[in-house]
């Protein structure tokens, strides 16, 4: 395990009653990254967050956060991170102003001159009571209190899912900022956009189970590139070894093959007389369906790959 | 129909569907309350002498009277049964009217439910109406069959359906006012705690102002005056339940005036704003903060319950004296008059202290809410050990009613050592003092049920109810000790008396102890939930 991991999980299992929300989950997150965490919903994101936070005990499998454990060392471990929920809920009768100083306090103190920045570029109006924000000023309050204090982690869980796409991009940028200045960040997300924009780092959870694991261009590399062909005088089917999910309807063949292996399609089309090509460029949102609709992902993925 | 009403009737349909199960409870408690007086008085109190015994044990405790009221005739079932449940039967069907019609109307708009409603077809009134309205089937509903099977088990026909016709018009009457202070307070809880308030004085004012004979008409001032006034079992006046009618027309005429103007999700009394930077910067801040607002609430409510039950305190003679079964009581030796005035004393502080275990309660079971809308992950996420966050809340669920208690018990001391009783200020004050620990044991077991078992939190009123229960009933019922003893205060000691053994105090401490222990444990050990 590398020395300056900031998260890291190992065969994480987490039930409530009879269903198993996490099956022996694995996560690893280094220093300095921006980490995407990819699912549908309902596959575990949440549970997976809220162990991390301290916040529900894990069944068994290791976690460790900034080389210390969540569930014990709380008061160590939580001052060096801060955490956006998804759903954001104040204090009906507390302004957005002091639930930043409350929870900034409770972190041990945040950035003055960052506070008054973040409220005027997230256009925040701090003297507003809890119950009169809507839900995305209510997650822009809790967005500045996370950023505004000097933490080392930031654990975010599908922070966006209330701002306008203006704040959205604030949102971004704030991001980058706090990577700038070293901050480790987990995202969680379902919007892959603003994954795809952010993240250094991706990892799909897929039913309680990390299903993929790399880098935005590892993860494009394994997803298989769409080949679209017309041929003059089309081969055997078997012959094509080097291409999959080959089909062949009179003269026009559509099959799949592994991105970074596009050459090696060229050069087996090749002499059967290629009239028409075209190659459809891997996106992130393909490799989502791929995953998402496969059945049992539990055997043909290729889990932890990348790693 | 016009159209601000349009849609009520699915919408009623879907209201008795979703919410109609929450009452069910309140039916069946009066019911309870009002059939087992008919059931358990032949049995209890067979002869003429045991009736006569009743009465003159009633009469010795006016206590008892600020809660339940004058007791007009308790020679016979149907009196009892009037007696007892008639306040009490009325206060909690007005307790469940009011959260029903609070939970439909002002509890749909704070969860969002109301504007997925509202986007419907459905005029602006229909949701207010659909709310009151179940409410008001409801309180119907729960007076036809209390009467019925009161009648069933024994009452006379006329006087069971009177008395179920009082629970029917209190519950109207409270649905009434809950629809105004739905319109007044800007969410659920400041709308409840308003509906509840009204309750609770005009609840209490009736006992008190009854049990000192004030002048007529501060009965007729008070809406819980005329349900009294009825007198099921004796004169048997079937009138007052019209004025609660008229009262109820006019209440929900100024409520749907009040939720015309107002704008969806607002309050009358509208927000202001706040301030920008927060001075609460610890847990225990927090807690304060959070509870500041029924904090405010509680300490003049007591200060008023104080002046009242001391008030009270100081005509003790005169109630007694009144009363010539107490005095036959008293000429039959066992008690010297000093003794029922300790005995009495102790009653009267006892129920500031049951009623002081109501806020802290609330105050436990706030956590969990708060746990329940994920603020608690919040601040645990932030960097707070559980324990000291929890251990912040209980010591506001803690403190807050020993000050309620010791405030209610200084000025009830200054009026009873003032009076001409046979009261000290020191021995009253040291009583109110000693009461403060069985307070504590009530919580103590909320503060067990929402650290380790917080899917039952129902079960954290078990203790309001049972010292309740068995301090105020169980000695009419002539139950045994063991029974008794389970109402923490019963263990305490009658200060003023020379063999005072402060030993259940000990006990009861240990229980506390014992029950705060589990809770703290089970607080840290536990999944927090989402």
């Amino acid at each position: 395990m590398s020395a300056n991991a900031v998260i890291e999980v190992e065969g994480l299992t987490k039930s409530y009653g009879k269903f198993q929300a996490l099956k022996g989950l694995d996560l690893h997150v280094e220093q300095g990254q921006v980490h995407g965490f990819l699912g549908p919903n309902g596959a575990g994101k949440s549970t997976t967050i809220r162990v991390l936070l301290g916040l529900l005990k894990a069944n068994s499998g290791t976690v460790r956060l900034l080389g210390g454990d969540p569930w014990n060392d709380v008061v160590n471990l939580h001052r060096r991170r801060a955490y956006v929920p998804g759903e954001v809920s104040l204090w009906p009768g507390m302004t957005g102003g002091e639930a930043i100083d409350l929870l900034g306090s409770l972190r041990g103190g945040l950035n003055e001159t960052r506070r008054a920045e973040l409220i005027e570029r997230f256009e925040l109006d701090p003297t507003k009571r809890g119950r009169q924000y809507s839900k995305g000023n209510r997650q822009k309050v809790a967005i500045v209190a996370a950023l505004a204090s000097d933490v080392e982690l930031l654990i975010m869980d599908e922070p966006t899912s209330g701002l306008d796409p203006l704040m959205e991009k604030v949102f971004q940028e704030t991001v980058g900022e706090a990577q700038r200045r070293g901050a480790t960040v987990l995202l969680s997300s379902h919007i892959l956009a603003e994954v795809e924009i952010l993240a250094d780092r991706l990892s799909i959870i897929r039913d309680g189970r990390i299903v993929e694991n790399g880098s935005l261009a590892e993860l494009r590399g394994h997803t298989r590139t769409s080949v679209h062909a017309t041929l003059e005088h089309p081969p055997a089917v078997e012959l094509l070894t080097s291409l999959g999910d080959v089909h062949l309807d009179g003269h026009r063949l559509t099959a799949s093959i592994d991105s970074p292996r596009i050459g090696e399609a060229m050069t087996a089309l090749a002499p059967y007389g290629l009239s028409a090509l075209t190659v459809e460029p891997p996106s992130l949102e393909s490799l989502f369906l791929r995953l998402y609709e496969t059945t049992d992902t539990e055997t043909d993925a290729p889990a932890g790959a990348g790693r | 129909m016009n159209a601000a009403l349009a849609g009520t009737a699915p919408l009623l349909r879907t209201t008795i569907h979703h919410d109609g199960r929450s009452f069910a409870p309140w039916i069946m408690i009066v019911t309870a309350l009002a059939t087992s007086s008919v059931l358990v008085y032949p049995w209890i109190f067979p002869t003429q002498q045991d009736r006569a015994g009743l009465a003159a044990a009633v009469g010795a405790n006016p206590a008892l009277g600020l809660i339940f009221g004058p007791a007009y005739d308790l020679s016979s079932a149907d009196g009892f049964a009037a007696w007892r449940s008639l306040a009490l039967g009325g206060f909690l069907v007005a307790l469940g009217a009011i959260f029903l019609v609070t939970r439909t109307t002002r509890g749909q708009e704070d969860s969002g439910q109301a504007e997925l409603l509202a986007s419907g077809v459905l005029g602006r009134s229909s949701r207010l109406l659909a709310g009151v309205g179940l409410a008001m089937i409801g309180s119907l509903l729960l007076g036809i069959v209390a009467g019925l099977a009161t009648v069933l088990c024994g009452g006379a026909w006329e006087s069971s359906l009177l008395l179920g016709g009082t629970f029917a018009a209190t519950g109207w009457m409270f649905a009434a006012i809950a629809a105004v202070t739905a319109q007044l307070g800007s969410d659920t809880r400041t709308a409840n705690s308003l509906a509840v308030g009204t309750l609770g004085v005009l609840f209490l004012l009736r006992g008190f102002l009854l049990s000192i004979t004030a002048p007529e008409w501060t009965v007729w001032a008070n809406p819980l005056g005329w349900m009294t006034e009825t007198r099921p079992a004796t004169e048997k006046n079937w009138w007052p339940l019209l004025l609660a009618v008229g009262f109820t027309l006019v209440l929900l005429t100024i409520a749907f005036v009040l939720q015309a103007r107002r704008d969806f999700g607002q309050g009358a009394i509208a927000p202001r704003q706040g301030p920008a930077r927060g001075r609460v910067r610890s847990p225990l801040r927090l807690a304060l903060r959070i509870n500041a607002g029924p904090m405010l609430t509680w300490t003049i409510a007591f200060l008023a319950l104080g002046v009242m039950f001391g008030y009270f305190t100081t005509s003790i003679t005169e109630l007694l004296g009144a009363d010539s079964a107490v005095t036959q009581l008293l000429a039959s030796g066992g008690a010297s008059s000093d003794a029922l005035v300790s005995v009495f004393l102790v009653t009267v502080l006892s129920l500031v202290g049951i009623i002081a275990t109501v806020p802290g309660v609330q105050t436990v079971l706030k956590v969990r809410a708060e746990e329940m809308d994920d603020r608690v992950e919040l601040i645990i996420a932030a960097g707070t050990r559980r324990s000291r966050y929890y251990g912040s809340n209980i010591l506001v669920a803690f403190a807050a009613p020993t000050l309620y208690v010791l405030i209610a018990g200084a000025i009830v001391a200054a009026l009873a050592s003032s009076a001409d009783i046979g009261v000290d200020y020191p021995g009253a004050f040291l009583q109110a003092v000693a009461t403060v620990p069985a307070v504590w044991t009530v919580i103590a077991l909320s503060v067990a049920v929402v650290g380790a078992r917080p899917r039952v939190t129902l079960v954290a009123w078990f203790g309001v109810l049972a010292s309740f229960v068995l301090t105020l009933l169980g000695p009419t019922f002539k139950l045994p000790d063991w029974a008794l003893g389970i109402s923490p205060f019963w263990h305490i000691p009658i200060v003023s008396s020379v063999d005072a053994d402060p030993s259940g105090l000990v006990w009861i401490t240990g229980v506390t102890l014992a029950l705060v222990a589990i809770g703290f444990a089970g607080f840290r050990r536990r999944d927090l939930a989402r």
